[in-house]
């Protein structure tokens, strides 16, 4: 416990040193009042192999974010953000997870529902209203997440907890300026999918 | 059977709700001739940005300004203070609660503008959504035969969930989908139908192989289940199942769900109802409203600011009441 505590210090001011803004890289957490302002040993692994996907998300041209599903310590499904290879805007890192834990409850001939009730959801950025929304109703155990979406947020946007009450607890804030420069290298960069402003007039045109 | 329907907007709270009031001080002036002068001198001395859909003058009364936390004897001197010729006005000073905000819709203008006079801009486009006069007999018959194709297509899943996607342009159905939550927690039928819209601009993540015989798949129609196409086209002759997604004289391939309507037996989930703003939707209607329904039950997520969209909603009432017994 000790060791965490130490290790936790040295991670804010290591956190601290790296980033000019303070404020966006201070964890935030919400869990009952309980106050987590750190990431344990297995949040902070979790989180890394999150980070992974999301690199492969942007070097597959779709937004980066990344997730991982974990049960029991095992992780028990990886995802990243699908949108522009499958045409589908609901193909979220989160969803594409969700459907794995079905497979492999169907495999392991597990209650999908109990699985939930007892899965810890790692992803870079904060769940968008839709994934939120789904993830709360899994009553999944808790998310941990980087950044802030201020996009999308299901917390930051519309708060979804307010009107769904959910037993999910929640900590953002892991490498929060890491995730989001994730996302600015692929906004910065044209989404291959969508159509460009010149087409996007054209289309406005004819409907 | 006579079209018994009633297409309802679903509209922010803003529009909906009483004006919020807030107080103002208010006194008389002592020259009507005055009037003018008065007015030229508080807009200078005393400029309400916050209260600019205001009217200043109310026949011989004019608004002076917040009451916050001011007595109404310490209203005179506020206003020597600043230079006001205090003479022009009566000393008759009365607290009155006028309209914080300008009114948005008739109804709240006619509310705010007998208490004190203020400018309203009518929007035509909004307040024919406010009236439910945005859709004419005609067009309300052609919502009323998707809302039953739609409970058609419900009827292929345990709970009654249907979900069709229509092209208004030219009426036509892009895609259907069922609950198939025993897939998947997930694939409620407003996702499905999305994943099939997916399916017919080339992409998808779902299977459905189990659904489909091979002709089915060599046919532009592979995102509606063949024995439901077969179904609905041979009771519904009239209109067009899923020609319109890739019309080759159109040029544009469509992008998500831009631009089409969304019919929902039930209204749809939070997570179905952001699943449509990521979409693109242009409209969505729905039948019966839901417990946890995200488009005006629980909340209204097309009408949360912030987004970077945002769809029309509308509930459909009363459709074929007599197939409900
Ligand atoms: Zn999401
Ligand atoms: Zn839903």
């Amino acid at each position: 416990m000790l060791n965490k505590v130490i290790h936790s210090d040295i991670l804010q001011k290591k956190r601290k040193l790296d980033s000019s803004k303070e404020e966006s890289t201070s964890p935030t957490c919400i869990n009952g009042n309980i106050k987590t302002n750190y990431f344990s040993e297995y949040e902070q692994k979790y989180m890394e192999k999150a980070f992974e996907l999301a690199n492969e998300a942007l070097q597959s041209n779709e937004v980066p974010v990344g997730c991982i599903f974990v049960y029991e310590d095992n992780i028990i499904a990886i995802g990243r953000n699908m949108v522009n290879e499958t045409r589908n805007a609901t193909r979220h890192a989160e969803m594409c997870c969700i459907d794995q834990v079905n497979d492999f409850c169907k495999k392991e001939n597990l209650n999908f529902i109990a699985v939930f009730k007892e899965t810890f959801v790692y992803v870079t950025v904060e769940p968008c209203i839709m994934c939120a929304a789904a993830l709360y109703d899994l009553k999944v155990k808790s998310i941990i997440y980087g950044c802030k979406n201020d996009r999308f947020g299901g917390e930051t946007v519309f708060n979804v907890a307010d009107v769904l009450k959910p037993v999910t607890t929640r900590k953002g804030g892991y490498r929060a300026d890491d995730a989001m420069n994730l996302l600015k290298l692929f906004y910065q960069g044209v989404n291959p999918s969508a159509p460009s402003s010149k087409l996007k007039r054209k289309f406005k045109e004819t409907t | 059977m006579s079209a018994i329907c009633k297409v309802r907007s679903i509209l922010d709270d803003s529009f909906i709700n009483n004006l919020p009031l807030t107080e103002v001080f208010v006194d008389s002036i002592t020259c009507p001739k005055n009037i003018s002068k008065v007015v030229l001198e508080l807009n200078l001395l005393f400029p309400l940005p916050e209260l600019i859909h205001l009217k200043r003058v109310k026949s011989k009364e004019v608004l002076l300004f917040p009451s916050q936390n001011i007595v109404k004897e310490e209203v005179h001197k506020i206003l020597q203070e600043r230079g006001f010729p205090i003479d022009l006005l009566k000393n008759e000073i009365r607290k009155v609660e006028v309209a914080a905000v300008p009114p948005l819709v008739r109804s709240q203008y006619l509310q705010c503008h007998s208490i004190w006079p203020c400018n309203f801009h009518s929007d035509k486009y909004i307040e024919k959504l406010y009236t439910n006069t945005l859709f004419s007999d005609e067009e309300l018959k052609i919502k009323m035969k998707f809302m039953n194709i739609t409970e058609d297509i419900g009827k292929f899943s345990k709970n009654n969930n249907g979900v069709l996607i229509v092209d208004p342009k030219s009426n036509s159905v892009v895609a259907v989908g069922y609950d198939r939550s025993n897939d998947g927690p997930c694939r409620h039928a407003v996702m499905v139908a999305i994943d099939n819209v997916s399916k017919s601009q080339r992409g998808g993540c779902w299977t459905n192989d189990e659904y489909f015989t091979v002709d089915q798949c060599n046919s532009n129609c592979k995102d509606i289940p063949s024995d439901i196409l077969a179904l609905l086209r041979g009771k519904y002759t009239d209109i067009k199942f899923s020609d319109s997604a890739l019309i080759p004289s159109e040029r544009v391939t469509p992008y998500l769900c831009t631009g089409y309507d969304v019919f929902s037996t039930r209204e749809p989930c939070i997570m179905c109802a952001m699943a449509l703003i990521h979409s693109r939707a242009k409209r969505v209607f729905y039948g019966k409203s839901s417990e946890n329904g995200g488009l005006g039950t629980l909340c209204k997520i097309h009408t949360v600011k912030n987004l970077n969209h945002h769809y029309e909603v509308f509930i459909v009432e009363n459709i074929e009441e007599k197939k409900d017994s």
